[in-house]
């Protein structure tokens, strides 16, 4: 310890601290790692049957010209992009399908939150670009996003095939009529209900590929 | 006409998931390491610049918008910007510049420059972090299995820390990816916590 150190101890504590520090993130990220490994299981077991029967149904759709329209805020927003960006450019051997996420325009998105209200943002643009054949995917960990709400509202009543993601337990997408085809994670941590909801919407993909043969 | 599915299929797709997510633990100790110096980066008042292609830019997005806007309330807004999120710029530049343009007129030397690529071998995203570095930036770079023709960015010596998913398949890449940069945003505020642990001599 330098004369300075002895004199100021405050100043320089930390830096013996890294280490203790960096092996508490250390450990943390393991115990995520663990935790996400688990929770993907879970949803394995829990939704095998729902995931089949949404694939099956989907694969219907695009097999007689449907396409899929995707939604969701913030991260799920990414979530929806990514979504549509699979199913439209898989790449390798997979099938590309017709696949649009609503949350990429934003002077749509701009023009219907300024002229009416953020809540109708993904159901004007259903109404504006689908027909009955069509699949409507909407991601929300909360479950509760109105403008996600909405667009499920406007979509089950155009008569699309309706896919839900949902966290915790399910919130007002668990309770609405509206999806016909609804995953939720069972967990209280939005990154956690974000990254198995990611797996189950790549798995959906995987199936709704197998399905078209 | 479609195929019917069964089980098998949910359990076999499932079931190719557990070893990546497993292998994320063993590398545990360099998440923990991109945290600090990330960190040290916004300490001094550095930016994330974000970018990847395809589906990663959606990921880039993700980013960008894990750090600016926590879904953790009482957490502080850090400055970060998805470079793909404008369709003008990345489909107007020629070639491999679409990420190092950007870099070279927006980067600051504090900032932290993140490339994302299921391959590791996309070449505007190994371009972008090769103009990070000369600018001084922060390199991280979350890379994968995938197939790709590319330059190798996990041997691209301008690569501070490089974080991998171990796997083939482009969409479970991704979901590690997704694990790995939840993890990236709440760790750096665990080190933003401890400031005596942040400046550049630590």
């Amino acid at each position: 310890m330098t004369g300075v150190e002895a004199l100021y101890p405050f100043l320089y504590a930390d830096h013996a601290d890294l280490a203790p520090v960096l092996r508490a993130a250390s450990d943390s990220t393991a115990d995520k790692a663990r935790e996400i490994v688990g929770l993907r299981t879970e949803m394995g077991e829990q939704y095998a049957d729902v995931l089949i029967e949404c694939a099956q149904a989907m694969a219907e759709r695009f097999a007689a010209g449907g396409r899929l329209f995707t939604f969701g805020n913030g991260g799920s927003s990414s979530d929806a992009q990514a979504v549509a960006q699979l199913f439209l450019d898989p790449g390798g051997s997979a099938r590309p399908l017709p696949a649009l996420s609503l949350t990429n325009d934003v002077a749509v998105l701009t023009a219907l939150s300024n002229d009416i209200g953020f809540e109708v943002v993904f159901a004007r643009q259903l109404a504006a670009h689908t027909g009955p054949g069509d699949i409507a995917l909407g991601l929300s960990t909360s479950g509760g996003s109105a403008n996600v709400l909405a667009g499920f509202e406007r979509a089950h009543r155009d008569g699309l095939l309706t896919v839900g993601f949902a966290g915790y337990s399910g919130g007002r997408m668990a309770e609405a009529d509206t999806i016909e085809h609804l995953f939720v994670v069972p967990s209280a941590s939005v990154h956690r209900i974000q990254e198995a909801q990611t797996t189950t919407y790549n798995v959906l993909w995987e199936l709704t590929q197998l399905a078209l043969g | 006409m479609t195929r019917l599915l069964d089980r098998d299929a949910v359990r076999t797709a499932f079931a190719a998931r557990e070893a990546p997510g497993r292998a994320l633990a063993g590398d545990a100790e360099a998440v923990a390491a991109a945290c600090h110096a990330m960190a040290m980066r916004f300490h001094r008042g550095g930016r994330l610049l974000a970018f990847g292609n395809g589906g990663a830019a959606t990921d880039a997005a993700h980013l960008a918008v894990e750090f600016v806007h926590p879904v953790i309330v009482g957490k502080r807004a850090l400055p970060a910007i998805s470079l793909t999120n404008n369709a003008p710029a990345v489909s107007g530049y020629s070639g491999t510049d679409a990420y190092a343009a950007q870099l070279r007129l927006f980067g600051r030397p504090e900032d932290i420059a993140l490339g994302v690529s299921s391959s590791g071998r996309c070449a505007n995203v190994d371009a972008g972090l090769c103009a990070a570095a000369d600018a001084g930036l922060l390199t991280v770079a979350l890379v994968g299995r995938a197939d790709g023709a590319g330059p190798d960015i996990v041997a691209n010596p301008a690569v501070a820390h490089v974080l991998t998913a171990h796997a083939e398949d482009p969409r479970v890449v991704k979901e590690v990816h997704v694990t790995i940069y939840h993890v990236l945003w709440e760790l750096v505020h665990v080190f933003l916590e401890h400031p005596g642990l942040l400046d550049e001599a630590s």
